[in-house]
């Protein structure tokens, strides 16, 4: 195989396989740090907070939601497609990084795979939710019933979304759980714990690391990674479609699949980011995240956001070019200009005109600057989905409809108790979890360090 | 034939291999090698080979003609919605029948990886040497009647030469 120097030492200090084991272990084996139980309570609170919406939603219904006639998706779906996009950050990085041989992968695809899960399960509350009578969720899965009987509708977006967003859960979460079997099994060798040997020894499922089992290991890694990229193209690109097949001014537009899915894989990108700054920083693993991880992920984000600003600024032509009014009010006066103006100016600051500063050498190796792009990112793009959602849905083509919308308490609630949700899975995986896998690192351990 | 087995245990992927080659120039057959990470060279080496990305491309082959079979079923057989005029036979099936396709190849492969791997919770590991899962590697020849006084002597011998740092019985 070709080998260039452009990436730099992947992992510092020239490490021994062992102290790659107990680096990685420390934080399994040490201590409960005080900052962790800090972190659960704030967690458990926002999680609490979530219940209480929740629960209000369920007994009293989608009313005590900010919602009205022509408004009829708010919150709810922006945070879904919201979370979806954090959801993108695990397959694009390790499945695409997989499968192009990125070696560079290994210290982030764990965590970054633990993202997507947590995140996509966050995601799969909205439209629960949404469907206002939860108890009848299992209508929307096409199974034998007496009403006619009568099949869901096949060529729906809506019902696209429960396949795609179902199976990429399924196929995150085992390539997740698979890759982490290996270091299930070291733990459980080198943990003095009774408890932690027998805990880690059932999920290790008694691996002993044969050449036999190592290759049909590798090669699933490999046929999961090669099925589910296309999917990652495909989830996003069905989310988009939600929007894009209806007929809504500023919704209704070819550009939309690659668009939202360019636009899933920044967020994801961004959030890997601010989570590997922080267990960096805490965990003292910087001769595994090293400035050379930082600095190559800074490198796409930046790629990333110039087609961000393009598929903006094709919008915006497209807009003008069809010379279709509707369109035309929307972008112009109810976007660039009109009552949604600070959004939409926010939503291209954060995403196409701030994350350019990772061009300059001196911002991408400065780690709080990186940290704070790749939270503006977020804000970015969590903004991108309130545009999108709100200026088409409140002001459409009659006049009559148009509408104003704001959240309520209730929707806030639910939004917070995702993000404790998150933070709760993030905290429990990396507290029980080897939170790089071990294994991928000593097989690159000594051609990169 | 008795279940006892050699185990060269090494601390290095080089004297691994060297030693892997030299035992098999010999004549001697290698019965298996252990590893902390997957090692390309002992695959080859030792000449194994999966077919589970043929199993793979069935499955998806599968899902792809069950999931055609179904939609076709529920919506041109079963029960055929007309809705403006259009087709019940669709091209929009093609977003279900894509999705599935990785849904049921992924599915069954993860379950075909368990069951041939009989990787199941609660498996008790038989486990060689206790930093097989850290730092070491083992090479593990099986001690059948074929092999001679000499033989055996001569297998302890490659071993050590190659940088064992212990020879096990087991």
């Amino acid at each position: 195989m070709y080998k260039t120097k452009i990436r730099g030492v992947l992992i510092k200090g020239n490490k021994s396989y062992r102290q790659i084991t107990d680096d990685i272990i420390r934080p399994i084996e040490g201590k409960t740090p005080r900052w962790w139980y800090i972190a659960m309570t704030i967690s458990t609170l926002a999680l609490a907070m979530g219940i209480w919406a929740i629960y209000i939603t369920i007994s009293q219904g989608i009313g005590r939601w900010g919602l009205n006639n022509s408004v009829a998706w708010g919150w709810g779906i922006i945070n879904f497609v919201w979370w979806i996009g954090i959801g993108h950050a695990g397959t694009a990085f390790s499945i695409f990084l997989l499968i192009l041989r990125q070696k560079w992968r290994t210290s982030i695809n764990r965590a970054a795979e633990a993202m997507t899960v947590f995140a996509v399960i966050c995601a799969g509350v909205f439209p629960l939710l949404h469907m206002g009578r939860v108890w009848l969720a299992f209508f929307i899965f096409p199974y034998p019933n007496t009403r006619g009987p009568l099949w869901v509708n096949f060529n729906s977006p809506l019902f696209w979304d429960v396949v795609a967003i179902s199976t990429y859960l399924m196929a995150s979460a085992t390539f997740w759980y698979i890759g982490m079997i290996p270091d299930f099994a070291t733990i459980r060798d080198k943990t003095k714990s009774r408890i932690k040997k027998a805990l880690y020894g059932f999920f290790s499922l008694g691996w002993i690391g044969n050449a036999r089992s190592w290759l049909r290991f590798e090669t699933t890694a490999l046929i999961l990674g090669g099925l589910t990229a296309p999917l990652v193209i495909a989830v996003h690109s069905i989310v988009s479609m939600d929007f894009a097949t209806s007929v809504m001014a500023g919704w209704h537009t070819t550009v939309f699949p690659p668009y939202f899915v360019i636009g899933a894989i920044f967020s994801g990108f961004a959030m890997v980011l601010t989570l590997m700054i922080i267990v960096r920083r805490i965990y003292k693993f910087q001769d595994y995240v090293t400035d050379s991880h930082l600095n190559a992920i800074a490198k796409i984000l930046v790629f990333i956001s110039l087609i961000m600003g393009t598929a903006y600024s094709t919008e915006i032509f497209i807009a003008w070019y069809s010379g279709s009014e509707g369109e035309i009010y929307t972008f112009f006066h109810n976007r660039i200009t009109g009552s949604h103006t600070k959004a939409f100016w926010t939503m291209v600051s954060c995403n196409a005109i701030i994350p350019q500063l990772f061009w300059f050498k001196k911002i991408r190796s400065s780690i709080a600057m990186v940290f704070i792009i790749s939270i503006i990112i977020n804000i970015g793009m969590w903004f991108e989905r309130y545009v999108i959602i709100v200026t088409s849905l409140t002001k459409d083509y009659m006049p009559s409809n148009w509408a104003t919308y704001k959240p309520t308490i209730v929707e806030v609630g639910t939004y917070l108790g995702t993000i404790g949700i998150f933070c709760l899975g993030v905290l429990l995986f990396l507290r029980y979890i080897p939170m790089m896998a071990m294994s991928e690192l000593k097989a690159i351990n000594k051609e990169t360090s | 034939m008795t279940n006892k087995m050699i185990i060269g245990v090494y601390d290095d992927e080089g004297m691994l291999m060297s030693s892997i080659r030299q035992i098999q120039e010999k004549g001697f057959t290698i019965n298996d090698v252990y590893s902390p990470y997957p090692i390309h060279e002992v695959f080859e080496a030792l000449k194994i080979k999966t077919r589970l990305p043929l199993a793979a491309f069935l499955y998806s082959t599968f899902g792809m003609l069950a999931t055609f079979a179904f939609l076709y079923w529920t919506s041109v057989v079963n029960y055929p919605l007309v809705f403006g005029g259009k087709p019940q036979n669709t091209l929009s099936f093609v977003v279900i029948l894509f999705v599935m396709i990785i849904n049921i190849g992924c599915l069954f492969t993860i379950i075909t990886f368990f069951v041939r791997e009989k990787k199941y919770p609660g498996v008790k590991p038989e486990i060689l040497h206790p930093g097989v899962t850290d730092d070491k590697y083992l090479i593990v020849i099986q001690k059948d009647e074929k092999l001679s006084k000499n033989d055996l002597e001569s297998i302890n011998t490659l071993l050590k030469n190659n940088g064992a740092i212990e020879i096990t019985e087991k």
